[in-house]
C-alpha cells in the first residue's frame, strides 16, 4: 500500500465516491475543513472549561480544604445552606458538563473521521488534511491565550 | 506466464465505507471474529468499555502527575536591581525524578495508554457501524464520567476563586 495520485477515491461512505477532478476538489476542500474543524473544537473546548470554571460561584468549592489530596465532589457540599441557590448552580454544572461530553465525542468522531480520510492513501486527500490542519492550528490556537 | 500471487486476492477484504453487519466481522486478533448479533452484542459493550477505560486511564494519569509534583527546586541566583542593589532571584522548577517511581509508573502507564488508543484506532478501522459508535459512546461517557471529577479538582488548585 502507498500513496498515489489518483482522481477516483470512495471516502468513508459509499455515496462519497469520487471520480473527476471537480469532485476531487471539492472532496479536498470537504476534508480540509474537516480539519480545520477538528483543530477549532479542541481550542473550544479548552475555551468552554475556562469559561465555566470562572463562571462556577465559591458555594460549590468552598468546603473544600487547602489541601491538594481533598478531592471534592460537587454533591458533597454542606447541607441545607442556600439549597435553592446550589442546586441551580449544580445543574447548570451538570448542563454544562454534558455539554462539554457532547463536543469531546464530537472530536473523537471527525478525529477518527479524518484518520480514516487519509488512510485511502489519495495524496490529494492526505495535502488536504495536513493543509486544514494548519490552518485549524493557526486560526484557533492564538485563541487560546485571549480571555 | 506464471505468476503466483502469494495470499490469495487483496481487493475487498478490508472494508473501505462504513457498513452495518454482524457477519464475519474479523476484530483485531485472527481468532476473534463474530458471526452472530449476540457476539456482536458482546463486542459492542467490550469496545465500549474499552474506550471508556481509555478515558479514565488519561484523566488518571493527569492527576497522578500533578499529585507526584511535590518536588519543587528552588534555584536562587543574584540579579541587579535598580539602584545598584543586588536582588536574589528566585527559580521554581517542579519536576519528577527520572528513577523515581512515580515517573515509572507513569511510563508504565503511558505504554498501556498508547497500546490502547491503537488498539480503538484500529476497531475504529474495521469500518463497522456498530464497533465506531461504541468507541465513540465509550468515549463520551468515559468523559462524562471521570473527567467531572477532574474539573471540580482543577477548580480548587488551580484557580484564585
Amino acid at each position: 500500500m502507498h500513496f498515489v495520485f489518483s482522481d477516483k477515491v470512495v471516502l468513508l461512505f459509499d455515496f462519497w465516491s469520487v471520480h473527476s477532478p471537480t469532485g476531487m476538489v471539492l472532496s479536498v476542500l470537504v476534508v480540509l475543513l474537516l480539519a480545520v474543524l477538528y483543530e477549532g473544537i479542541k481550542v473550544g473546548k479548552a475555551k468552554l472549561l475556562h469559561q465555566a470554571l470562572g463562571s462556577l460561584p465559591i458555594s460549590i468549592s468552598q468546603p473544600i480544604s487547602i489541601s491538594q489530596q481533598v478531592i471534592a465532589e460537587p454533591d458533597q457540599d454542606s447541607a441545607g445552606s442556600d439549597s435553592p441557590a446550589v442546586g441551580r448552580t449544580r445543574l447548570r454544572w451538570f448542563l454544562y458538563h454534558f455539554g462539554q461530553s457532547l463536543v469531546h465525542v464530537a472530536q473523537v468522531v471527525i478525529g477518527y473521521f479524518v484518520m480514516l480520510a487519509v488512510m485511502s492513501y489519495n495524496t490529494w486527500i492526505f495535502l488536504g488534511v495536513i493543509l486544514g490542519s494548519a490552518v485549524g492550528y493557526y486560526l484557533a490556537y492564538p485563541l487560546l491565550s485571549t480571555g | 506466464m506464471s505468476h503466483s500471487h502469494g495470499g490469495g486476492d487483496m481487493m475487498m477484504m478490508m472494508p473501505m465505507t462504513f457498513y452495518f453487519g454482524f457477519k464475519n466481522v474479523e476484530l483485531l486478533f485472527s481468532g476473534l471474529v463474530i458471526n452472530t448479533a449476540g457476539e456482536m452484542a458482546g463486542a459492542f459493550v467490550a469496545v465500549f468499555l474499552l474506550a471508556m477505560f481509555y478515558e479514565g486511564l488519561k484523566i488518571a494519569r493527569e492527576s497522578l502527575l500533578r499529585k507526584s509534583q511535590v518536588s519543587i527546586r528552588y534555584n536562587s541566583m543574584p540579579v541587579p536591581g535598580p539602584n545598584g542593589t543586588i536582588l536574589m532571584e528566585t527559580h521554581k522548577t517542579v519536576g519528577q525524578q527520572m528513577l523515581s517511581f512515580p515517573h515509572l509508573l507513569q511510563t508504565v502507564l503511558h505504554i498501556i495508554q498508547v497500546v490502547i488508543s491503537y488498539f480503538l484506532m484500529l476497531i475504529f478501522m474495521t469500518y463497522n457501524g456498530y464497533l465506531c459508535i461504541a468507541v465513540a459512546a465509550g468515549a463520551g461517557t468515559g468523559y462524562f464520567l471521570f473527567s467531572w471529577k477532574k474539573a471540580v479538582v482543577v477548580n480548587i488548585t488551580e484557580h484564585c476563586h
